[in-house]
């Protein structure tokens, strides 16, 4: 029939469309000749969907239109597998059970649209010039108009059979019979048996396949108002506690204290397959349609992602990181303004008008509900652990639970996180904290003990100081209300010691002040021993152990003892020695470091510059001196309080017993030689060996020795009367002249690092399960976060610097990371019982998103869309099935269920049946052996057909013998 | 006067630390590289600082060496010391072996609780070579903890000033062979990340979990 088209064409015309022909006829040579290796070197591009589909295509001209023909083929790959179902192959292989094919069509910029006449005559010239170059192809053209998704198709499969194929497509009023499974099976034997036939009385051996997709129900279906537009920190200092009065999914997630996410998991579509078997009858079909999808051979998953996860604009997602971003544009204002105050007065003045607007302070009743959050609630003990990764030290910032980290991240909720509320809510945080000072009333959310952190930000350390500074003035102020009537307030005194030991002649010891002292002192434990500021020294106290010898009162009074040290006896007196109270070590912030530092730096580099001019000794050693004189004045002054404190404990000591004492290896021991020679001696008390013999060492020996000038300048005084190395009011204050005075970018500085450590702490405490990935992903955040945020420490930022961009791009790693966590988050929870799928599919997920995670590029948006798959094993059916929970009466309300193949009341959403005739035929192409008639089995009729409840695809091939 | 006209030029500047018990000897070490000589200083009542200018490998250095307290009464004040430094030395003396020990219990800890530069050249000196009668501690217990804890290692007197010059220069070169510290040396300079390869896993953030 399509010849005899060709045979009414005239001549001119006859001779282009023999031209069009051998045309195809040579790109098919060309593409036969070059096979699949050349073909891929030339510039084959592989399908997305697939691993090893790839095609190649070339232009064509006919009678002023132009084609385009496209070949498809395989290259093995080890991945492939040889389903019927296999999700990779093209919709041409999964229609007509193809492997390799050409499509022509006219290119789909001329818009033109082959009618069916014209489709046949494009794809006989394709025939003919396959056939030329005796080529087995199967070509299909497209027929009508693209949506419809019509084919017709040919292939020549030897010298006797050909295959032809059609496929066409029904987008409404699908008759019922082919709404069932029953009638569709009809439909394909139909192909075949003649009408005459009685159907119920011949069998055929159909093989039948089915692949059905179900899809639960949106899981936030009732609520999707909330979810995207909901304003989330217009005034609301904390989102998520009064709008929001139905549970959401992530209520239990570490983030939910700040912000609601979006579940980013829609739904699951299931795939569930029944593999291959013959079918003999209608009724046979009849029954399968009542088969649950649990009888299905096999089931496969995948989730449904939002939207919002993919989406490179991330307007409309809240969370950390978008929050974050907020804080940047505010550090970025910050070096418009001197102080904090300046931000908050600048609302008098007339500025642009939508400047103004994003740029609301919260009313005051927000204000003081943060206040109270941060201040009054939770003076327990933070427990600062909590939520750290082994990371965290890494990031400069404040422990998540401390008082300033709990300021940065209330303020990123507040008001938007804009420059002015910020200070607005700064100015407040201040105030708070100076009121606590002048009341001494505990600074909350912060350790008032131990040492000072210096790998946390100076904002923390400073106001870990003042936490210690409190605690000392609250002690001396208690110290002063237990004891009204104190004539001895002004030094700033510690309790003093005795425990057992001195009771009996301690009326004797003690001076009429200090006697009072010791009324008012309350037991002494190893806390309030700290807590004051004092420490017994490392030496073993045995304090009930007081030995004959201090019974010997001596002319000056033992002050400040600890105890006695073993049962070490002084050199020039036959006494016990004393084990002095010291005062603590003052504790230091970094900026106190840096300025000793630079002190010591300084004058380091005005010796070299005179050293490097005059080279001779005598500077060198004059250096010594002078650096012992300068720079290390702290020290000198924890030494010089140590030895008069030793003085005072040990009225008759010398020099030597206090080297004794503090610096053990600098006393040489005569020991090792006397006790083979102690007979020799006997002047030595043998009880006590009194006195003890031995030397200081040469470099504590040495003339002008500096320890020893010292200790000729110390005078004894025990330590709860010296000069207090650490000033607690002294301190305190001028850590409130920091806060108070602190420029407006240092401030922001230091937010920006601890609202970035604090929001990897608090999503750091998610449940995912055991997710190496996500672990690993998060202790990467860490490095990252410290490496970008390290300038800020060095530098003088400046507004728009590089530094700036910078920051803005790890916010968007750190939304990539937040954005994972959710998914794990959300699978965890919801493969609770199947953690395996949980994991496979997180992986999945994972290892799509690698490429485009930790660049923190700006504006990427990729066209894949995540859709890797998952086989649900048997044991884990059951957590999936319990995914699609029965409808509610609503929603089967809205629905009338066509299909049958019912998973817990919902019917699939698409579905897949591949009905197919096998026969042997004899191949006798093959010329060559004449005498063995070759026998092959081949798909004389094959039908594929798929659908929703409302349309119907179905494509046919059927091999004859012409 | 860090602006002073007679400064001289140098290309690098390291932060050297010295560390270790009291007594080992790093104020003499110290003094020996510095000035060549050898006296019995006091016991450092804090910390000693001294600066010298070498010319390595071709590069104009100025060491910013800073020398610590072994007494422990000052430890608390030292911690901030070991910030920024691009190289620490570790001294113990090899006539007494708690000195050694302490290295290990006391000193690492240390380092790894103050040190902020991950990337910090770590070097182990065993002093008082010259008291060889009385040693205590073998050359090979002093290579085995180095290879354990990935320092350099070398034996050195600092009163017949034997290895001194050696110990200082080889620690030098590997600073000088370590790009992260030469950037930091080398004042203006700056990394960014984001231009140069995403960050890689290290062997201490992917071995959790
Ligand atoms: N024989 C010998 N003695 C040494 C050597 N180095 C140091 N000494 C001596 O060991 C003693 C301690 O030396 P220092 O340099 O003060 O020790 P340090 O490590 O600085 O001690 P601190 O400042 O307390 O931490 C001094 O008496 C030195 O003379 C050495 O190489 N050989
Ligand atoms: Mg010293």
């Amino acid at each position: 029939m399509l010849m005899q088209v060709e045979h009414f064409d005239d001549f001119t015309l006859a001779s282009s469309w023999e031209r069009f022909i051998s045309e195809i006829e040579a790109v098919c040579r060309q593409w036969m000749a070059d096979g699949p290796k050349n073909l891929l070197e030339k510039g084959a591009v592989r399908l997305e969907f697939s691993k090893n589909l790839y095609k190649v295509k070339s232009e064509l001209k006919y009678a002023s239109k132009s084609y385009c023909m496209e070949y498809y083929f395989e290259i093995p790959h080890n991945e492939s597998k040889g389903s019927v179902w296999n999700f990779s192959l093209h919709e041409m292989q999964l229609c007509f059970g193809v492997k390799e094919f050409l499509v022509i069509a006219p290119q789909s910029a001329s818009g033109v649209v082959l009618d069916a006449p014209e489709a046949s005559k494009l794809l006989s010239a394709v025939a003919i010039a396959l056939s030329n170059c005796s080529s087995l192809l199967p070509v299909v053209v497209p027929v009508h108009d693209p949506s419809r998704k019509a084919y017709i198709g040919i292939q020549n499969m030897g010298t006797v059979f050909t295959r032809r194929f059609e496929a066409d497509h029904m987008g409404t009023q699908v008759p019922v019979q082919l709404m069932h499974l029953e009638g569709l099976y009809e439909l394909f034997i139909s192909k075949f048996a003649y009408s005459t036939l009685d159907l119920s009385v011949h069998l055929f051996k159909v093989h039948f396949t089915m692949k059905l997709t179900y899809r639960t129900l949106p899981y936030d279906e009732d609520d999707d108002v909330q979810g995207t537009d909901t304003e989330p920190t217009e005034s609301e200092g904390n989102p998520g506690d009064d709008t929001h009065n139905k549970a959401q999914w992530d209520d239990d997630c570490p983030w939910s204290e700040w912000y609601s996410a979006e579940d980013p998991i829609k739904g699951f579509e299931l795939i569930a397959i029944w593999s291959e078997k013959m079918v003999e009858s209608s009724l046979q079909m009849a029954e399968l349609e009542n088969d649950s999808p649990r009888e299905a051979d096999k089931w496969i998953i995948f989730p449904q992602l939002s939207q919002n996860l993919s989406d490179a604009s991330n307007g409309n997602q809240v969370g950390f990181a978008s929050q974050m971003h907020l804080l940047i544009d505010a550090l970025d204002m910050s070096f418009e303004a001197q102080f904090m105050e300046d931000f908050v007065s600048a609302v008098e003045n007339p500025g642009p008008d939508n400047l103004k607007a994003s740029r609301v302070i919260p009313p005051p009743s927000v204000v003081d509900r943060v206040l109270k959050e941060l201040f009054r609630e939770g003076m327990r003990d933070p427990n600062f652990a909590k939520g750290e990764h082994k990371n965290s030290r890494v990031v400069k910032g404040a422990p998540l639970e401390s008082l300033f980290a709990q300021f940065c991240l209330h303020s990123l909720w507040f008001g938007n996180c804009n420059i002015r509320a910020i200070a607005a809510l700064w100015i407040e945080f201040v105030r708070e904290v100076r009121w606590c000072w002048e009341e001494s009333q505990p600074l909350p959310k912060m350790p008032a003990n131990g040492s000072i952190d210096l790998s946390t930000c100076l904002i923390n350390q400073k106001l870990q100081m003042l936490a210690v500074c409190i605690e000392r003035k609250r002690e001396l102020n208690e110290d002063f209300e237990d004891c009204i009537g104190s004539m001895d307030q002004a030094s700033p005194r510690v309790k003093e010691d005795d425990p057992v030991g001195e009771e009996s002649d301690s009326s004797i010891m003690w001076t009429p002040g200090e006697d009072f002292d010791r009324k008012c002192d309350s037991p002494m434990t190893p806390e309030n021993l700290h807590g004051s500021g004092m420490t017994v020294s490392r030496f073993n106290n045995e304090p009930e152990d007081v030995g004959l010898a201090d019974l010997k009162a001596s002319d000056c009074i033992r002050r400040g003892s600890a105890g006695v040290v073993g049962s070490m006896m002084l050199l020039k007196s036959n006494q016990r020695m004393h084990t002095p109270l010291t005062q603590d070590a003052p504790l230091m912030t970094e900026d106190m470091h840096e300025e000793r530092l630079q002190a010591v730096e300084a004058f380091g580099n005005s010796f070299a510059n005179i050293s490097s001019e005059f080279t001779g000794l005598t500077e060198e050693a004059s250096s010594v001196i002078l650096l012992q004189n300068f720079s290390a004045q702290l020290e000198r002054d924890i030494l010089s309080s140590d030895m008069s404190a030793f003085k005072a404990a040990n009225p008759d000591a010398v020099f030597e017993d206090f080297i004794r004492w503090h610096s053990p290896k600098d006393w040489e021991d005569d020991d090792a030689q006397e006790n083979k020679s102690s007979e020799k001696l006997p002047i030595v008390d043998s009880d006590h060996g009194w006195p003890p013999q031995g030397q200081l060492s040469q470099r504590m020996s040495e003339h002008g020795n500096i320890w020893r000038n010292i200790w000729n300048d110390a005078p004894a005084l025990p330590a709860s009367e010296q000069k207090p190395l650490l000033d607690p009011n002294r301190e305190g204050e001028k850590v409130l002249h920091y806060l108070e005075t602190l420029r407006p970018h240092q401030l922001l500085e230091q937010m920006v690092c601890t609202a970035f450590r604090a929001s990897a702490d608090t999503l750091n405490q998610t449940s995912h399960g055991s997710l190496g990935q996500m672990a690993i992903k998060i202790g990467q955040i860490y490095v990252t976060m410290a490496s970008v945020l390290k300038p800020l420490q060095v530098d003088r930022l400046s507004a728009g610097s590089e530094i700036i961009e910078d920051l803005r791009r790890l916010c968007v790693v750190l939304e990539h990371v937040e954005k994972l966590l959710t998914v794990a988050a959300s699978l965890h929870r919801k493969f609770l019982q199947a953690p395996r799928l949980s994991e496979a599919i997180f992986s999945d997920y994972y290892n799509f998103n690698l490429p485009r995670m930790g660049t923190g590029s700006l504006g990427e948006s990729t066209e894949m869309t995540f859709n890797k798959k998952q086989q649900v094993r048997i044991h884990e059916r059951p957590v999936v099935s319990n995914m699609f929970t029965h409808p509610t009466a609503n929603q089967s309300w809205r629905k009338v269920l066509s299909m049958g193949n019912l998973l817990n009341g919902h019917e699939p959403i698409f579905r897949e049946i591949i009905f197919s005739i096998r026969d042997r035929v004899s191949g006798n192409h093959y010329a060559a052996y004449p005498s063995r008639v070759y026998q092959e089995e081949i798909e004389t009729y094959r039908m594929y057909i798929c659908g929703t409840s409302n349309d119907l695809r179905v494509a046919l091939s059927v091999v004859s013998c012409d | 006067m860090d602006s002073s006209s007679n400064q001289p030029e140098f290309d690098y500047l390291f932060k050297l630390l010295m560390i270790g018990d009291s007594g080992v000897g790093k104020s003499s070490l110290l003094l020996s590289f510095t000035s060549e000589t050898f006296e019995d200083l006091s016991p450092t009542i804090g910390v000693d600082f001294k600066v010298k200018y070498v010319n390595v490998g071709g590069k104009k250095l100025k060491l910013a060496i800073w020398d610590t307290a072994g007494q422990e009464r000052f430890r608390t004040l030292t911690s901030s010391y070991y910030r920024g430094a691009q190289g620490i030395i570790m001294v113990y003396d090899v006539t007494r072996r708690d000195t050694f020990t302490n290295l290990s219990q006391v000193w690492a800890k240390e380092i790894d609780l103050y040190s902020t530069n991950q990337d910090c050249i770590k070097m182990l000196v065993g002093n008082k070579l010259d008291k060889e009668s009385n040693r205590a501690v073998t050359k090979k217990e002093g290579i085995n903890f180095a290879r354990d804890y990935g320092c350099l290692f070398i034996e050195c007197s600092a009163k017949t000033r034997v290895n001194v010059q050696q110990c200082f220069e080889e620690l030098v070169l590997k600073i000088l062979d370590t790009p992260s510290l030469l950037a930091e040396g080398s004042k203006g300079m700056k990394t960014n990340i984001f231009k140069e390869r995403p960050p890689q896993t290290d062997a201490s953030t992917s071995s959790c979990c």
